[in-house]
């Protein structure tokens, strides 16, 4: 039955997500930019509200994921900054394809250190999808796993994995050689190091500084088996993927709704020939097609992590959060790039953030 | 608890409008367009599916769910109406755009009065009379006047546009009592078909919806009742005004809803056409960037769709939807001229077929879609009124 409006519950998360966007991720966001990655201690904030460690409370989590519920999260980070939003999601990805797919000890090697109360709030995961042939969708995915014996033998490349560098687990997705479709993908955790496997870091990014990211080789890399993470073809890889995306589209109406609401409010004080700007048709309607296009495509977000919370069949869930991270990709990038118009002169000024968001917003692809 | 899914009830109401519009629709679809008009047994039909028929049941059964749902089933079945054929939709016996004003600003008396007659099983149509040569989506300088002479309004002026003008039994006329109060003058009226002086005048010849019937009407000294007077619900300076816009915030979404059908129903037949009648030789490079640029249209008539939803879902729960209900007909209306537009040029190649009669008429229907019930830029500056509630945006 439709409805539209979020359970109190729901609320509450979103509010206190709400507020740390904007007393903690909207001040540090340039300072993360320029360093290259998030504070401490924000990390820490994060962790002790529990934002940050959704696996069950076996685990030592707040609470296993839901996607619509972090679809609303996600949607604060992205507001409060971009760059830093995808810091945290990359980060916590990880832990959550292992929680989705691993078997009992890969869970407890894996996330239980993130629950850690001294230490576990400077624990990174990562998750490796696109590949410098491709963006983030499943039928771009062409690096290849083979197993032989007790080793996977990994071929291909992988590109814009966030904290990749220093990940633990480093979860790669990747495609069982000689397959085709959603059944012969599979996820393997990587070590730091393996002979036929170099990682680089990226440097001198045009967005999303503040998630510092690498890009894997893989030659004939051999991994051990155990490293496998569930089957292939497992309904939890899809399950990771597609969430995956899902919250990008979410950080991605985040990054967006910064945006419109940013250069609003700068209409409503930019005087000019004696008027607000905002009451030029020129700029308002800018502003009412941002709107508009955000709300349509928050809503194709939505609507895919209801169905990734639902547990529809793998074939549609992938159609849906693609389409709904296509789409927020979209206007974050047009809704950032007007936010920039509006400001005008300002806007290209590194004293306001939307610069960094249009940087950010196109990195996102 | 958010939820894009639709309920058992919902669904059926959907399903019921879409069998409809394949049985009773697409097989004159092509036929009405050409001809301008419109079988009896057509009127009949709709009677009998609308008003006797599993509507009627899935209406029951859905009002029996606890919460309000008249806009959201309406929509469900207008994207599907539209999908058959959104000419045919607006000629479907019944209240139509007359209905909204009525319930919205008028008394239960006259509730009763007025829509009771068309639950008679006969065939009644009723008409919204608000347009004005000259005068568009800027009501205040509406000159069609209404004065209260004795017991009787005396009703004068010129309406156009109007859908199914020379057949409604009533006439949802508004008119000013003051012209210098500007639009809060305004007021909606009942004039009965029947009327002296309510003379049909053109009948307009257009591009698209062509058997829809879109009628002028003059009005000289139509006498009407005082209690024809739609002020049931609220007797403040405001109540005509916001009646004719209160309407609007109901309607838009509905209009919304029509441009998805038109939209999907191009996206699918374009679909198939590529599937089954792209010419031969057609390089297969060009023909994934069909495939590319028809996802993305349907991506774009899911998040069309979402946004009718949202806004006849608010309207159901009573919260103001100004802003969502302008979104939902701005964003389908731009998407169905650009859905048509793109269905033309796809289906260019090849040979002449039903599939492409199809799509032509529909990419002339669409453009209007851009345009009525506010155009695309009256759209706009709804919600940026609304985005900028403290700026004064003329």
């Amino acid at each position: 039955m439709l409805n539209f409006a979020p359970t109190e519950e729901q609320e509450e998360i979103r509010n206190l997500a709400h507020s740390i966007a904007i007393e903690q991720l909207r001040p540090q966001g340039r300072s993360a930019e320029k360093r290259g990655d998030i504070s401490l201690e924000l990390l820490h904030t994060l962790v002790q509200t529990g934002l940050t460690t959704p696996f069950p409370e076996s685990l030592g989590g707040s609470g296993t994921i839901e996607a619509l519920t972090y679809t609303l999260i996600a949607e604060e980070l992205g507001f409060g900054d971009g760059g830093l939003a995808m810091n945290v999601t990359g980060s916590l990805m990880g832990p959550v394809a292992v929680l989705l797919t691993g078997d009992e000890n890969q869970q407890g090697h894996y996330i239980m250190p993130f629950s850690d109360e001294q230490e576990g709030y400077m624990r990174f995961g990562s998750f490796a999808f696109a590949e410098h042939t491709g963006g983030y969708s499943l039928a771009d995915v062409n690096a290849t796993a083979r197993v032989e014996g007790e080793r996977v033998i990994v071929n291909g490349t992988k590109r814009d994995v966030i904290h990749g560098g220093r990940s633990r687990p480093r979860v790669v997705l990747l495609r069982l050689e000689g397959t085709t479709g959603l059944g012969g993908l599979c996820l393997l955790a990587i070590p730091a190091q393996a002979e036929g496997m170099h990682i680089r870091s990226d440097t001198h990014k045009l967005g999303l500084s503040a998630a510092p990211s690498v890009s894997f080789t893989f030659v004939n890399a051999a991994i051990a088996a155990t490293n496998l993470l569930g089957k292939p073809g497992d309904g939890g890889v899809i399950q990771a993927a597609t969430l995956y995306a899902i919250l990008r589209g979410a950080v991605a109406c985040g990054m967006a709704r910064a945006a419109f609401e940013y250069a609003r409010d700068y209409a409503k004080g930019r005087i000019a020939f004696g008027r607000p700007i905002a009451s030029y048709q020129g700029i308002a309607f800018i502003a009412a097609e941002m709107a508009m296009k955000l709300d349509a495509a928050r809503l194709l977000v939505w609507r895919a992590a209801t169905s990734w919370d639902r547990g529809v069949d793998d074939e549609t869930l992938v159609r849906e959060a693609e389409a709904a991270q296509h789409q927020a990709i979209e206007i974050a990038k047009s809704a950032t790039i007007d936010a920039v118009q509006i400001l005008g002169g300002a806007g290209f000024l590194q004293d306001h953030p939307v610069e960094m968001w249009m940087r950010d917003a196109a990195a996102m692809e | 608890m958010i939820d894009l899914t639709l309920s058992k009830s919902q669904q059926a109401a959907r399903d019921y409008a879409h069998q409809v519009a394949l049985e009773e629709m697409r097989p004159i679809s092509l036929e009405c367009d050409r001809s301008e008009k419109i079988p009896e047994s057509f009127f009949w039909n709709m009677q009998r599916r609308f008003w006797a028929g599993a509507a009627g049941q899935a209406r029951t059964q859905a009002q029996e769910e606890s919460e309000k749902q008249e806009n959201v089933l309406s929509i469900l079945s207008q994207e599907e109406m539209a999908w058959g054929d959104a000419a045919l939709s607006t000629a479907i016996p019944g209240p139509g755009l007359a209905a909204p004003p009525i319930l919205s600003q008028g008394t239960p008396e006259q509730q009763m009065r007025f829509l009771g007659p068309y639950m008679d099983g006969q065939l009644h149509w009723g008409a919204l009379a608000l347009t004005e040569p000259g005068i568009g989506s800027d009501v205040a300088g509406m000159s069609t006047t209404a004065v209260l002479d004795g017991d009787e309004w005396v009703i004068n002026g010129h309406k156009h546009y109007i859908t199914n003008g020379a057949r409604a039994d009533l006439v949802v006329t508004f008119a000013t009592i003051d012209k210098s109060l500007g639009r809060e003058g305004i007021r909606p009226f009942v004039v009965p078909k029947e009327t002296p002086g309510l003379i049909v005048g053109r009948i307009e010849e257009k591009m698209g919806l062509r058997a829809s019937q879109t009628a002028e009407l003059i009005f000289e000294n139509c006498r009407i009742p005082k209690d024809n007077l739609l002020s049931g619900r609220e007797s403040s300076k405001k109540a005509g005004f916001k009646a004719a816009m209160g309407t609007l915030d109901a309607t838009r979404p509905m209009v919304g809803a029509l441009a998805v059908g038109i939209a999907r129903a191009a996206y699918e037949t374009t679909s198939e056409w590529v599937c089954e009648e792209l010419p031969k030789g057609f390089p297969l490079q060009k023909r994934r960037e069909i495939e590319d640029e028809l996802e993305e249209f349907r991506q774009k008539i899911e998040m069309a769709r979402f946004l009718v939803w949202r806004a006849a879902w608010m309207a159901d729960r009573r919260i103001p939807n100004s802003k969502e209900a302008s979104m939902s007909k701005a964003y389908a209306g731009e998407l169905v001229m650009k859905m048509t537009a793109a269905a033309v040029r796809i289906t260019a190649t090849g040979e002449s077929s039903e599939r492409k009669h199809f799509i032509n008429k529909w990419f002339r229907d669409a453009k209007v879609f851009d345009i009525f019930e506010g155009t695309a830029q009256i759209q706009r500056l709804v919600i940026a009124r609304r985005l900028f509630p403290e700026i004064d945006i003329p």
